[in-house]
């Protein structure tokens, strides 16, 4: 069953899931725009330095006159890859390690529980720098690998400890009693009962990876220019913040937009994926 | 030959006896119940008895399952052994159906594994066909209306009925039923029990029932071993136990029997 023909199936739909679409929507629109149109060149000098929004400028121009809501709409275009594919790695790897320890030995688990839980304490940001630090050059692909391993941990340590819960039913046992193997119950007992629960924690995740993606390129680690992420955006506005906000204040609801829309989608269809949550009939 | 024997069972959890040198067999179409007070390692056994232990516990001694011997056997062989020879029917009727599946996918499950195992293929109409069949046979109502719907949306009973659906469904010659009842109400119980007997007598079906209560068990098995602290400390035909019960804990369980049925006749 599609999200989508559920979606459609059902007019009463949850307000969150449209909010949610809608700003994903923007943004995802926003992205694609960019790719054959912008306002202006992002790299060009096409006005005043530092001016104030304008109807020329909608967003003004950053301190090299270069028009700030095209370096947006490109930015929007990083931050959907990143987010995307930072959270894509994550729950590949995660998701794979949690079950492995769900479904391993004692000996094993203990050892792997123990592994992700020190890799937990330290903050997803450090494990991203020192990812990147250990590839001796910065790229979009290395930011994503980075942001990607290091929220593997939070992924495989939830998976893990959703799996085992799930494990202990009744109709696993029952499953199992009737000849259906491991892989068999994986797929069709596991992996739907948890995907709940994992698809709204992969939305806070795009966020955490969003704002990782920032503040990695806000410290010079993360995509080098041109990709005008909205991370080096914020990074450039610092030094102007009182004379000109709105290079910090565009960048921001952008940022902030996208990963509220997110959240909100992934609410919305958990909702779609869980039967009992739905509206009843 | 025997179905199930166990041979001096053991389970320990980090060195600390769970069961100790339990034994048990059940022939084809033999009616055997397993009783005990909560805690006495009457689940555990019947996990042994399939190989579905919990990691954490280990086993020692011997099951035989089917003719194979369950302790020790890689996975791979008992997936196979339990498709055929045994089925669970648990205590709690809330965690026995997987809560996202629509109750005829669950039970079509277990129908196509069968069927696949027997060699032929078994898809669409004929296995709808199958499928509201079995939820026929366990007297569901509407069964049209129950495949359509999710776990949630029936009672406790229904649930278990359709959970022993799915347990025939693999047509087994072993029925483990744990606690089956416990959960219910006691007209639902009363049904229920009637309902796992009438299939057991007519598929000739083998069981093993699990109680802690007395009456439920005397009511549908032929034999029964006690258990207490995961000791058996009775064996034999439900007459003989119960009727002039040996050890001390049966002779308490037999009282506290006869005390409940005085107090539900009113007479002192
Ligand atoms: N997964 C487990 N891990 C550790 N101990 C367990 C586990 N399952 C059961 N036990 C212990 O084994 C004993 C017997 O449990 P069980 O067989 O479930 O009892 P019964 O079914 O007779 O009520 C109990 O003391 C229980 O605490
Ligand atoms: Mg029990």
């Amino acid at each position: 069953m599609s999200a989508v023909a559920a979606i459609a199936r059902r007019p009463r739909t949850s307000l969150t899931l449209w909010i949610g679409l809608a700003l994903v929507g923007i943004h995802v629109a926003v992205a694609l725009l960019s790719l054959v149109w912008t306002p202006y060149d992002p790299t060009g000098m096409t006005g005043g330095r530092l001016a104030p929004p304008s109807w020329a400028h909608w967003a003004g121009t950053d301190r090299l006159g270069r028009d700030f809501f095209t370096q947006i709409m490109i930015g929007s275009r990083i931050a959907l890859i990143v987010g995307t594919s930072a959270v894509a790695v994550g729950a590949l790897i995660g998701v794979t390690l949690g079950m492995l320890a769900a479904f391993a030995t004692r000996l094993l688990d203990d050892a792997l529980a123990a592994t992700l839980d020190i890799l937990i304490a330290f903050p997803t940001l450090l494990i991203a720098m020192l990812v990147v630090a250990a590839s001796d050059t910065a790229s979009l692909g290395t930011a994503v690998l980075a942001l990607g391993i290091a929220l593997s941990a939070i992924v495989a340590r939830l998976t893990r400890i959703l799996a085992k819960r799930v494990l202990l039913m009744d109709y696993i046992t029952a499953a199992r009693t009737s000849g259906t193997s491991w892989l068999g119950i994986v797929f069709q007992h596991v992996l739907p009962n948890i995907w709940p629960t994992l698809s709204v924690n992969f939305a806070l995740q795009f966020g955490l990876a969003v704002i990782a993606e920032a503040s990695l390129s806000y410290l010079g680690l993360g995509a080098p220019p041109p990709n005008a992420s909205w991370g080096r955006l914020l990074q450039e506005a610092q030094g102007t913040v009182y004379t000109a906000p709105i290079g910090a204040i565009a960048p921001g609801i952008a940022l902030l937009s996208l990963v509220i829309g997110v959240n909100l989608l992934a609410d919305g269809l958990r909702d779609i994926a869980d039967p009992t949550r739905r509206v009843s009939r | 030959m025997s179905l199930l024997t166990i041979d001096g069972l053991n389970l320990t959890i980090d060195g600390k006896p769970l069961v100790s040198n339990l034994s048990l067999s059940i022939g084809p179409g033999e009616r055997l119940g397993l009783i005990g007070e909560s805690g006495s390692g009457k689940s555990l056994t019947a996990m042994a008895a399939t190989g579905l232990l919990p990691r954490a516990i280990l086993p020692s001694g011997s099951v035989t399952l089917g003719g194979q011997q369950v302790i020790g056997a890689p996975d791979r062989v008992l997936d196979a052994l339990r498709a055929t020879v045994a089925a669970f029917v648990f205590q709690e009727p809330l965690t026995a159906l997987d809560p996202l599946l629509r109750v005829g996918r669950q039970v079509a499950e277990p129908l196509q594994r069968r069927a696949r195992r027997d060699g032929r293929a078994l898809a669409g109409a004929a296995l709808n066909r199958e499928v509201l069949a079995l939820l026929e046979q366990v007297a569901l109502p509407q069964p049209e209306r129950i495949a359509r719907s999710y776990p949630h949306e029936i009672s406790g009973g229904q649930r278990q009925r359709v959970a022993i659906a799915m347990a025939l469904a693999c047509r087994p010659q072993l029925l483990i039923a744990d606690e089956p009842t416990t959960a219910l109400d006691v007209t639902t119980q009363a049904e229920i029990l009637k309902l796992i007997d009438g299939l057991v007598r007519e598929r000739g079906m083998a069981l093993l029932f699990i109680s802690h209560d007395l009456p439920v068990v005397a009511e549908i098995v032929e034999r029964v071993v006690v258990m207490r602290k995961g000791v058996a400390v009775e064996a034999g035909p439900v007459r003989e136990v119960f009727g002039a019960p040996r050890h001390d804990y049966t002779r308490s369980l037999v009282a506290a029997a006869k005390a409940f049925d005085a107090a539900l006749e009113g007479t002192p």
